[in-house]
C-alpha cells in the first residue's frame, strides 16, 4: 500500500461555504474510493459557519490524507476555492467535488485506470443527479448518450456535442501537468465558471477520454420555497450577461482556432437550451426586465451562424426571431409554446394555402419561412386533439368563492361564432387515482379570434381533498362547442398571485395538513393550488409533519405521520396492482377461464381494436344479416367511435374484454389477441388475417430465426391458438403458411370476407362517405396507399409524401382526386392549398369502400395491391425505393419489379407521366392484371363471409340465403 | 511480483470452454512466477482429464453435488420439513467449504487474488473471509445472452461488492457499466494454441466446428448453405461436432437436398487439423461469447464469415477486412457473404493473411499482461 508520503495519484479538492453539516459525508465519499492512492484538500471560502471547523478535524482524523485549507476572504463563488485547490494539490490526477455531493463508488480509480491507459489529459465521466427527498428516489443521468460507451478523443472536434452540453467540471479528473502546462484557472467573479473552465479544458487537451462509468452524484435539494440556489437564479439580469459573456469569450476561444464547426454546434445547442431557459420566465418577469433582456439577447443572437436556426425547432426559431422584431405581443404566446410543446398558442393565420403563426410579418421572407407552421397539422387536427392556450386574466377570491376568467385561442376561426359553447372546470390532485372536483363555467362567449369564459368555483365548500397525497391541485378548463370537446390548462403569465388572497378548504382527514388552497403557476406557467398552513392549528401540524420527515420530531409523532401516509399509499398501491397486467392474466387463466363457455360469444377485433373492419367485420355483417344465434362482443382499443351498436364494446385489456374472451365460443380477428392469453381448447379461434405478404414475416424473419428455443416456443404457443387461419391463394400456403407453422389441416381456403363486396356485381361508390370526405365524385378518383418504412432496427420512420403534393394539386388538381391513405402507423399532414384536390382518407377505418372509390390505385409494396387487383382497375407501383425495401434486414418473397401488374414508376417525374396515361397504361396492363390477381386471389369468389358464418353457426336458411334485397337493410342496421 | 492466485470454478475437471480457460490461466501465470490454485466448487457432470502432474494446484470442494437452494414460492411451502431439513444441510455444507477455502485464503502471501469464473461459485466465494483479498469476478458470456438468462440477476446480486467484474470485451464491460457495475473491464480470452508457422494451401472446402445444439445454429447454416452453394459446383461444407440436434439436422439437410454437398464430421480434439485445408471458417451461432473458433481459424488463416452476435465476434473479427459479419439470423445475408468469398480466391488469400497477423494481439502474453495490470491496479 503506497505510503501517505508518496505521490497520491488523484487529489480530490471538496469546496465549502457555510455547509458544515454536509461536508463529512462528502469528505466520505472521497475516502472512501476504492483507490487507496488518493488525498483530499477541503478548501474553505471563508464560511461564517463552522465548516472550517468540520475541516480541520476531519484533516486532524485522516493524517496525511485530508488537508484543510481556507481562504483569506470570501469570493462568493466556485472558482476561487478551485483555483486555490489546485495549486495546493499534489496527485497525478484532480477532480473536484462540491460539499453538497458525493463522489460515486470506484470513481476515482476508473477515471484514473483510464487516464493512465489511454494518456488522456482529461478523463470524464457521467454524473448522475439525485433528487433528494424524492419518494421514488429519482435520478437522472445527465447526457447519457455522451457516455453511453467507453471512447477517447484525439480532439474535441471529433464529439462537438461533448463541449456543447457537458459543462460541469466536477465529474472529470484532469491531469494535473496539463492544468499547470496551460495554465488553466476557474475565472473569478463571474458566474458559469464550469462553463468557461470546462471549455478551456475540452480545448487544450491534446488526448480526451469518456467512460461509462458513474463517476458523480449531484445531489439536488428538494425545492424549497423562496429561496433559489445559486445558478438558478435566472431572474437576475446579471445571471443573463454573465452567461452571455461566458459565450462571447468561448465564441472567442473558437474563432482563434477556427474550429467553424463547434461554433455551429454550440450555436444551435444556444437556441435550444440557454436562450429557452431565460425565455421562460419571461411571461413572469415586469417589463423593464424583459426590455433589458431583449437588448442583450438581441447583440448575441445576431452573432449566431443563420444555419443554426433551421436546425432548431420550430418554436425555439419562432421565438428567436420575434424575440429579435421586439413582437411581445406574439412573442408572449411563442414561449407558451415552448414551454408547453404541444400547445397552441396563437389564433394562427391562413395565407396563400399555407398557415402561420401569426398575421405579422408575412411581408419579410424570413418571417414567413419562420412562422410557418403547416406541418403541425393545426387546421386539420380535430378540436379535441388541439391543447389551446387559455390565458388567466382574472383571479380573486371571495366570499362566493374562487373568481376565475380566462380566454382562450380560436385558431384560424375554427369555433364558428354560432357554435353552441358550455365549459366547466375541472380540479384534480396531482397524484393519480384520488377524487377529482368540477365546477361549472358561467359565462362562455365568442370573441373573434377568442373564447372569452368567466366562472366562479366554490373551492371552501365543494372541494375537499383527503389532506395527505393530494397536496397539489391542477386546474383545467373544458371548453365543449358543437359537442367536440377540448381540454386546456389556465396560463397565468404575470397576473399576480403571490398576493392574491388563498381560498379556505377544509381536508377530509385531518385540518392539520393545511387550512388554505394557495394559488401558484406551475413550472409550465398553468395555474395550480396547493394545500397551505394558515392557521395556528394547521401551521403546528404542518410543522409536525416536516420535522418527522428530517426525523426531528418525537417517534411518536413520527410513527402516526408514517402509518396515515402509508395506509393511504398503500391504497393507492393495492389498485395498481389490482389492475397491472402480470394479476389480470393470473385471474383470467385461473379463474375467469373456469367460468363456463357463453353459447354463440363471438369476441370479434380488427387490427389489435383498432378499427370496427376487415374481414372481422364482414364475417359480423354475415352473421347479423343472417340472424344467426350470436352474442356478438367487439374489441375497441381506444374510442367507441365507428364501432357497431348492436354489440357488447369491452376495451382491449379491460376486465371486461379478458371475461369475453374467456367465455367466448369463438375469436375472430386479423392480427392476435395479447400473445399472453391462452385460449382454451372449447374456444375456436379464426384467423382471418390481413394481407397477403411480400416482405418477410413470422419465423422468416432473422429476428425470430436467432431466437433462444424457449423464446420460440413461447411465440408459436401463441400461433398456435389459431384454430382456422383464412388464405386466398396458394402464394399465401407457400409463405404465411409455414412461416407462422399452419399446417394444412388448419388452413382455411375460403378467401378473404373483406373483399367479397369487390367481387359483388353491384358494388357501387358510397355517394355518403363520399359527401362527408368532401370527393366530387363526377372526376376520376385514385388512391395512393404506401405502406410504413422502418429503419434497420426496426424503427418506423416519419411519414413524408415522397412527391410535391402541392405540384400535384396544380398539375392535376382539375381533372383527378387523390386519396392520400397512409399506413396507421403513420401521420399526414396536407396543406390547406389541396383542400379539395387531395384528401386525406387516413382516418377512414374501412379501406374496402375506398377501394371502390377509386378508380385507380398507386401503391409501392403495401398489401393493398392484392386485394385492389380484385376489382381489375389500372394499378401504379411507385416504387422510389425498392433497392432500398427489398435488401433490407427482411428481404421480400418475390420480385415486385418482375411481377407487378402495372407499371413501376420510379420518380416523381415516371408518376406524373403514368397519371397523364392513366387510361392507356389500364389497357396495357390487363393481362398481367387478371394473371396478378388469379395467382394471388384464387380463392377469392365473394362468398368467404358466408362460408366462414355456415362454419361457425351452420348453413344459413335458405330464405335469408335468396332475400337480397333485405341484405342491404340489415347491413346498414349492422354498420353504424 | 509473484502473488497467490486462486482461480474458482464450477468444477476445475468440466468438458468446456471455462475449465479450458482455467487451466490455459493456470498454465501461463504459473509460467509467470505466481502460486496459482484452481478450485472447483463439485465434481463435473461431463468429466474432462486435464492430466497428472500440473504445475498448478487443484482442489474440489465437494465429493458430489451441493442441494438445490430452496426457496419457498408460497408462505405455506415453508412448513415442509423435509426441505428445510435439506436446505439447513446445504448452508451447513456450504459453510464447510467456505471454511476449506478460508484456510486456504489464510495462507496466501500479502497481495492474493481470488478470480472467480462463474457466478454459482460466488455464492461459496462470498462465505469465507475475503479479508486482504482482491476478488474478481467473471463473466463468460456476452452481455445480452447473459441478459436472456437466469444469470443477469444473479450476476448484478451476487458480484455487487467483487473488487472489479471482468468480461470478455470492452463493449460488454460498457453494457455491463450501463447496467450498474460499475467496476467493471474487459480483457480477453488468450489464444488456444501458437499461430502455426505456415497455413495450409485451401481448398473448397467450408468448415464449421461446434456443438450440435440449437444455440449454435446449425440448422440456420444449412439454410444459408441451401441458397450459398446453388450455382457453386465443387465446394462442401464439413460440419464438426455431435450434440442433440444432429439426427434433427442429418433430416433437415436430406430434405434439402444438400446431402452431396454437406459432410456431417462428428467431434474432432485436432482443431488445427480439421481446419488444415479449409478455405472458409464459418460461424453460425445465435449466441456467443467470446469464440475460440474464430481465433483457432484465423490463426491457421483461414478466412473467417461468421453471425455478427456478441460483441466478441466483431472484435475478433473485423468485418471486410479480416473476415465477413452478417446479422444474426439473416440467412440470405449470411449466404450472400459465404458467395462473395467462395467467388473469390484472392479475397480469400488476402483475408485470409490479415487473419493471421490481427490474430497475435490475443497472444498469451499480451493477455497476461493485462491480468497483472489488473492485479496492480487493485492494489493501488
Amino acid at each position: 500500500m503506497p505510503s501517505s508520503q508518496a505521490q497520491p495519484l488523484v487529489s480530490v479538492i471538496v469546496i465549502v461555504y457555510n455547509d458544515a453539516a454536509r461536508l463529512p459525508r462528502a469528505v466520505a465519499s472521497a475516502l472512501g474510493q476504492s483507490l487507496r492512492g488518493l488525498e483530499v484538500l477541503i478548501v474553505d471560502d471563508c464560511s461564517t459557519d463552522d465548516s472550517f471547523a468540520v475541516a480541520r478535524r476531519l484533516e486532524q482524523e485522516n493524517p496525511g490524507r485530508v488537508r484543510a485549507l481556507r481562504l483569506p476572504a470570501n469570493s462568493g463563488g466556485c472558482g476561487a476555492p478551485r483555483n486555490h485547490g489546485v495549486a495546493e494539490a499534489r496527485g497525478e490526477y484532480v477532480m473536484f467535488l462540491d460539499s453538497d455531493d458525493e463522489l460515486a463508488e470506484h470513481a476515482a480509480r476508473n477515471l484514473y485506470e483510464a487516464g493512465t491507459r489511454t494518456g488522456a489529459d482529461l478523463v470524464s465521466g457521467l454524473s448522475v443527479r439525485r433528487f433528494l427527498g424524492n419518494r421514488y428516489g429519482k435520478t437522472d443521468a445527465w447526457y447519457p448518450w455522451i457516455y453511453s460507451r467507453t471512447r477517447t478523443l484525439d480532439s474535441i472536434a471529433e464529439l462537438p456535442d461533448l463541449l456543447v452540453w457537458d459543462t460541469l467540471s466536477t465529474n472529470k479528473a484532469y491531469r494535473r501537468t496539463f492544468l499547470a502546462e496551460h495554465a488553466l484557472t476557474f475565472p473569478v467573479g463571474i458566474l458559469y465558471e464550469d462553463l468557461l473552465f470546462s471549455s478551456q479544458a475540452y480545448l487544450a487537451a491534446e488526448r480526451i477520454t469518456l467512460i461509462p462509468n458513474r463517476v458523480y452524484w449531484w445531489d439536488v435539494a428538494p425545492p424549497s420555497k423562496g429561496e433559489r440556489s445559486l445558478s438558478n437564479r435566472r431572474h437576475e439580469i446579471r445571471n443573463f450577461t454573465d452567461r452571455l459573456e461566458i459565450h462571447r469569450r468561448i465564441d472567442a476561444m473558437l474563432a482563434d482556432r477556427g474550429m467553424v464547426e463547434l461554433k455551429y454546434r454550440k450555436d444551435v445547442k444556444f437556441l435550444k437550451h440557454d436562450l429557452v431557459l431565460h425565455l421562460r420566465d419571461l411571461p413572469f418577469l415586469p417589463e423593464d426586465f424583459r426590455k433589458e433582456f431583449a437588448e442583450h439577447a438581441r447583440g448575441y443572437l445576431a452573432g449566431l451562424a443563420p444555419e443554426a436556426y433551421e436546425e432548431v425547432g420550430s418554436p425555439q426559431r419562432i421565438c428567436a426571431y420575434l424575440l429579435g422584431q421586439d413582437d411581445w405581443d406574439n412573442l408572449l404566446p411563442a414561449v407558451d409554446t415552448l414551454i408547453n410543446r404541444d400547445k397552441l398558442a396563437a389564433p394562427l393565420a391562413e395565407q396563400d394555402g399555407r398557415v402561420y403563426f401569426c398575421a405579422e410579418h408575412l411581408d419579410d421572407p424570413e418571417g414567413r419561412k419562420v412562422l410557418d407552421v403547416t406541418a403541425h397539422g393545426y387546421h386539420a387536427s380535430p378540436l379535441r386533439k388541439l391543447f389551446l392556450r387559455n390565458r388567466l386574466t382574472h383571479y380573486a377570491a371571495g366570499a362566493q368563492g374562487v373568481e376565475l376568467a380566462g380566454r382562450i385561442v380560436n385558431p384560424l376561426g375554427r369555433i364558428p361564432a354560432d357554435a353552441k359553447l358550455a365549459a366547466r372546470l375541472d380540479f384534480s390532485p396531482r397524484r393519480k387515482g384520488l377524487k377529482s372536483f368540477s365546477f361549472p363555467v358561467a359565462e362562455v362567449r365568442h370573441d373573434g379570434d377568442g373564447i372569452t369564459w368567466r366562472a366562479t368555483a366554490d373551492l371552501a365548500r365543494k372541494l375537499r381533498p383527503l389532506g395527505i397525497l393530494d397536496a397539489v391541485w391542477d386546474v383545467r378548463c373544458v371548453l365543449t362547442a358543437n359537442g367536440e370537446r377540448t381540454t386546456t390548462r389556465l396560463t397565468v403569465g404575470d397576473l399576480d398571485l403571490d398576493s392574491a388572497a388563498a381560498p379556505a378548504v377544509r381536508p377530509r382527514l385531518t385540518r392539520l395538513t393545511g387550512d388554505r388552497l394557495a394559488p401558484h403557476a406551475t413550472a409550465r406557467g398553468h395555474l395550480a393550488f396547493e394545500i397551505a398552513a394558515e392557521g395556528a392549528a394547521a401551521r403546528r401540524g404542518t410543522d409536525l409533519v416536516e420535522r418527522a420527515l428530517r426525523g426531528e420530531a418525537s417517534a411518536l409523532a413520527n410513527t402516526a405521520a408514517d402509518r396515515a401516509r402509508r395506509t393511504a399509499r398503500g391504497a393507492l398501491q393495492l389498485k395498481r396492482t389490482l389492475n397491472n397486467g402480470d394479476t389480470k392474466l393470473k385471474v383470467y387463466h385461473r379463474l375467469l377461464q373456469r367460468l363456463p363457455v357463453v353459447k354463440g360469444q363471438v369476441v370479434f377485433e380488427s387490427q389489435q381494436g383498432r378499427q370496427f373492419s376487415d374481414s372481422p367485420r364482414a364475417v359480423y355483417e354475415e352473421l347479423v344479416r343472417r340472424g344467426a344465434p350470436m352474442k356478438p362482443v367487439w374489441s375497441y382499443a381506444k374510442s367507441t367511435e365507428g364501432f357497431p351498436s348492436g354489440a357488447t364494446l369491452v376495451r382491449r385489456w379491460s376486465w371486461q374484454y379478458l371475461r369475453a374472451l374467456a367465455q367466448a365460443e369463438f375469436w375472430v380477428d386479423n392480427q392476435g389477441y395479447p400473445y399472453r392469453l391462452r385460449k382454451r381448447p372449447e374456444t375456436t379461434y379464426i384467423q382471418t388475417w390481413h394481407g397477403s405478404a411480400l416482405k418477410k414475416m413470422g419465423f422468416d424473419l432473422a429476428s425470430l430465426k436467432r431466437q433462444t428455443p424457449a423464446q420460440q416456443a413461447e411465440y408459436l404457443a401463441g400461433l398456435n391458438r389459431f384454430d382456422h387461419f383464412v388464405v386466398r391463394s396458394e402464394h399465401d400456403v407457400r409463405t404465411l403458411a409455414p412461416a407462422y407453422r399452419i399446417g394444412e389441416e388448419r388452413l382455411l381456403r375460403v378467401g378473404y370476407p373483406r373483399n367479397d363486396v369487390l367481387l359483388r356485381e353491384d358494388a357501387g361508390k358510397d355517394r355518403q362517405l363520399a359527401g362527408e370526405l368532401g370527393i366530387d365524385l363526377s372526376k376520376p378518383v385514385v388512391l395512393y396507399a404506401p405502406t410504413f418504412r422502418a429503419d434497420a432496427r426496426g424503427k418506423v420512420r416519419a411519414f413524408e409524401l415522397p412527391f410535391d403534393v402541392e405540384e400535384f394539386a396544380e398539375r392535376f388538381g382539375d381533372r383527378m382526386t387523390l386519396l392520400v391513405r397512409c399506413h396507421y402507423l403513420n401521420r399526414l399532414v396536407l396543406p390547406p392549398s389541396v383542400r379539395g384536390r387531395v384528401v386525406d382518407v387516413s382516418e377512414v377505418q374501412d379501406v374496402t369502400p375506398l377501394y371502390l372509390m377509386a378508380d385507380a390505385l398507386v401503391t409501392d409494396y403495401s398489401s393493398v395491391m392484392f386485394d385492389y387487383a380484385l376489382l381489375d382497375r389500372p394499378m401504379l407501383f411507385f416504387a422510389y425505393d425498392w433497392e432500398e425495401y427489398a435488401e433490407d434486414v427482411r428481404g421480400t418473397y418475390f420480385d415486385l419489379l418482375r411481377e407487378a401488374p402495372g407499371p413501376v414508376l420510379r420518380d416523381e417525374g415516371e408518376l406524373y407521366a403514368a397519371l397523364d396515361e392513366l387510361e392507356a397504361t389500364g389497357k396495357e396492363y390487363a393481362d398481367r392484371r387478371r394473371e396478378f390477381a388469379a395467382a394471388y386471389g384464387e380463392h377469392d369468389r365473394g362468398d368467404a363471409a358466408a362460408r366462414i358464418a355456415d362454419l361457425m353457426f351452420g348453413p344459413a336458411p335458405a330464405a335469408v340465403r335468396a332475400g337480397h334485397d333485405e341484405q342491404d337493410q340489415q347491413e346498414r342496421e349492422a354498420g353504424r | 511480483m509473484s502473488r497467490d492466485i486462486f482461480i474458482v470454478s464450477n468444477s476445475v475437471d468440466e468438458l468446456g470452454g471455462v475449465a479450458s480457460w482455467s487451466h490455459r490461466m493456470a498454465e501461463l501465470l504459473t509460467g509467470r512466477g505466481h502460486r496459482v490454485e484452481l478450485i472447483g466448487i463439485c465434481p463435473a457432470v461431463l468429466h474432462k482429464d486435464f492430466g497428472d502432474g500440473l504445475p498448478y494446484g487443484m482442489t474440489t470442494l465437494y465429493d458430489g453435488h451441493p442441494p438445490a437452494a430452496w426457496t419457498p414460492a408460497y408462505p405455506w411451502q415453508r412448513l415442509d420439513v423435509a426441505a428445510r431439513r435439506r436446505q439447513s444441510a446445504r448452508e451447513a455444507g456450504m459453510r464447510e467449504a467456505a471454511e476449506r477455502m478460508n484456510a486456504m485464503f489464510r495462507a496466501a502471501r500479502p497481495g492474493a487474488v481470488v478470480i472467480v469464473t462463474q457466478v454459482w461459485a460466488m455464492e461459496w466465494v462470498a462465505l469465507a473471509d475475503l479479508k486482504g483479498l482482491q476478488v474478481i469476478g467473471m463473466s463468460h458470456e456476452s452481455f445480452e445472452t447473459c441478459r436472456a438468462s437466469s444469470r443477469f440477476g444473479r450476476v448484478q446480486r451476487h458480484y455487487a461488492d467483487v473488487d472489479r467484474l471482468v468480461v470478455l470485451t470492452d463493449e460488454d464491460a460498457d453494457a455491463w457499466i450501463r447496467q450498474g457495475m460499475n467496476s467493471t473491464c474487459g480483457i480477453p480470452n488468450p489464444l488456444p494454441f501458437p499461430v502455426p508457422e505456415t497455413a495450409a494451401p485451401a481448398a473448397r472446402t467450408v468448415v464449421s466446428i461446434g456443438r450440435l445444439a440449437q444455440e449454435k445454429g446449425v440448422d440456420l447454416l444449412l439454410e444459408t448453405w441451401s441458397e450459398a452453394v446453388r450455382g457453386r459446383e465443387g465446394w462442401q461444407l464439413k460440419i464438426y461436432g455431435l450434440g442433440e440436434e444432429e439426427e434433427a439436422l442429418r433430416a433437415q439437410c436430406t430434405g434439402l437436398g444438400l446431402d452431396d454437398s454437406v459432410e456431417f464430421c462428428g467431434r474432432t480434439d485436432d482443431v488445427p487439423g480439421a481446419l488444415a485445408g479449409a478455405g472458409i471458417f464459418v460461424l453460425s451461432s445465435r449466441g456467443e461469447g467470446f469464440p475460440i473458433s474464430l481465433m483457432e481459424a484465423m490463426a491457421c488463416g483461414v478466412p473467417c464469415v461468421a453471425f455478427d452476435c456478441a460483441p466478441g465476434v466483431h472484435e475478433i473479427v473485423r468485418d471486410g477486412e479480416d473476415g465477413l459479419l452478417a446479422p444474426v439470423g439473416n440467412t440470405s445475408a449470411l449466404a450472400r457473404q459465404l458467395g462473395r468469398l467462395m467467388d473469390d480466391q484472392e479475397l480469400r488469400d488476402t483475408m485470409g493473411t490479415r487473419a493471421r497477423e490481427a490474430i497475435v494481439r490475443y497472444a498469451p502474453e499480451r493477455v497476461l499482461d493485462r491480468w497483472e495490470e489488473l492485479f496492480a491496479l487493485l492494489e493501488a
